[in-house]
């Protein structure tokens, strides 16, 4: 009987140790990843502001969803999956931004007809 | 042969690009023609009133403000700062001259030294900064006050802008016309889809501003901008209001003064050259 609660104990101990290091393994993993997808996106963001096409949301103070910072507030508090969601709302928006005012470089009166 | 031919072709080419971008002066001329098509009834001074000149029941409702004008205390606190000697002793007539009527009608004006446009804003903090004054807030409050009461001063003269014959002037005006006109924003719009295009179209339960005499009558007084305010004061300068069109189409604003607004209003201001100045004005 001992020897078999012991056992059990022991099998017990083993697991959550694994699981453990497993469960980091793979934290540390979307933490590189969330990194990763940062640098990106923030690179992105700067290409978009450089030709004058960032958008309203992405990062503005006054702005309700403020996309950029409240990926990095997610991910200061470990919530790596919501952080890489709202990374590929502002990649998006800084891709759509950027290309827009590419689009629109020969914009002028002529679009009005006159 | 076709070294020549080649040669000739790149410099019609040359001189058809050059051809194709018009100066301001024929942009103003085509400005005003088109505003004159779309509203063909109006006297094209009569556009300084916004929508109050496109739409009965708001002109009255303007004109029952404009009786009892909610801006007037605030012009009365422009024209005391106005008046009130610097720490030095100095002044603003000291950098903008005696007569305050003359000072509105010379902004926004080129620094041909400095390559750059200088707002009427711009040029009120400059002189507080070069007279060891702390500069104001730049959209609202005690600078809008000083604005609004050099623009109320100036009232019934021309807009009068001057853009020279200067590459450096030329490009901040040609940048400030692609940022009217270029679409920006998650609702892709320009300023010109609005005020050009839409301009006395509904949206929503409003009318939407002819952008020709639009300058007139800044810094404006709005009755939202009182609301939102604890002392109701609803002055704000152009550049307020640029932020505030910019956060419509959702695009990020750039800050009052930046050199992106400077260059706007710029070519802003010089489309409505001829019309007369009537700030401060009321506005929804």
């Amino acid at each position: 009987m001992k020897k078999r609660t012991i056992l059990t104990i022991g099998l017990a101990a083993l697991l959550t140790a694994g699981f453990g290091s497993a469960q980091a393994g793979h934290s540390s993993k979307l933490k590189a990843a969330y990194e990763k997808e940062l640098a990106h996106a923030k690179a992105l963001v700067e290409k978009a502001a450089s030709v004058e096409g960032e958008w309203r949301d992405i990062r503005w103070k006054k702005s309700k969803k403020k996309f950029l910072p409240s990926a990095i507030a997610a991910a200061k508090a470990g919530d790596y999956k919501k952080a890489m969601k709202l990374l590929k709302i502002v990649e998006f928006q800084a891709e759509m931004g950027y290309k827009q005012a590419m689009a629109q470089k020969n914009a002028g009166p002529q679009n009005y007809g006159f | 042969m076709k070294k020549i031919a080649t040669l000739l072709l790149s410099a019609g080419l040359v001189a058809m690009s050059a051809q194709a971008v018009p100066s301001p002066q024929e942009d103003l001329k085509h400005f005003r023609d088109y505003f004159q098509r779309k509203f063909p009834g109006l006297k094209l001074d009569e556009l300084r009133n916004g929508i109050n000149a496109l739409d009965e029941n708001h002109r009255m409702q303007w004109e029952a403000m404009e009786e009892f004008p909610p801006y007037e205390e605030f012009v009365d606190k422009g024209k005391a700062l106005w008046e009130k000697p610097f720490k030095n002793g100095k002044s603003f007539a000291d950098c903008f001259g005696k007569d305050p009527s003359k000072v509105r009608v010379k902004y926004p004006q080129w620094d041909a030294k400095k390559k750059r446009v200088v707002t009427l804003e711009l040029a009120i903090n400059e002189c507080r900064k070069a007279n060891g004054e702390k500069p104001f807030k730049w959209k609202k409050g005690p600078i809008a006050w000083v604005s609004a009461y050099l623009g109320y001063m100036a009232r019934g003269q021309k807009i009068h802008v001057v853009i020279p014959n200067d590459p450096d002037a030329l490009k901040a005006y040609e940048h400030g016309k692609h940022f009217f006109y270029a679409k920006r924003g998650q609702l892709n719009l320009s300023c010109a889809d609005c005020h050009v295009k839409y301009a006395g179209r509904r949206i929503r339960g409003n009318l939407l501003s002819p952008a020709l005499g639009h300058v007139t009558h800044f810094p404006v007084f709005r009755g939202k901008w009182a609301n939102k305010s604890k002392d109701g004061d609803g002055l704000g300068t152009l550049h307020r209001r640029y932020g505030g069109c910019n956060k419509q189409q959702r695009a990020r604003p750039f800050k009052a003064q930046s050199k992106v607004y400077r260059d706007l209003e710029f070519f802003h201001q010089y489309m409505s050259n001829g019309m007369t100045i009537n700030a401060p004005s009321y506005r929804e």
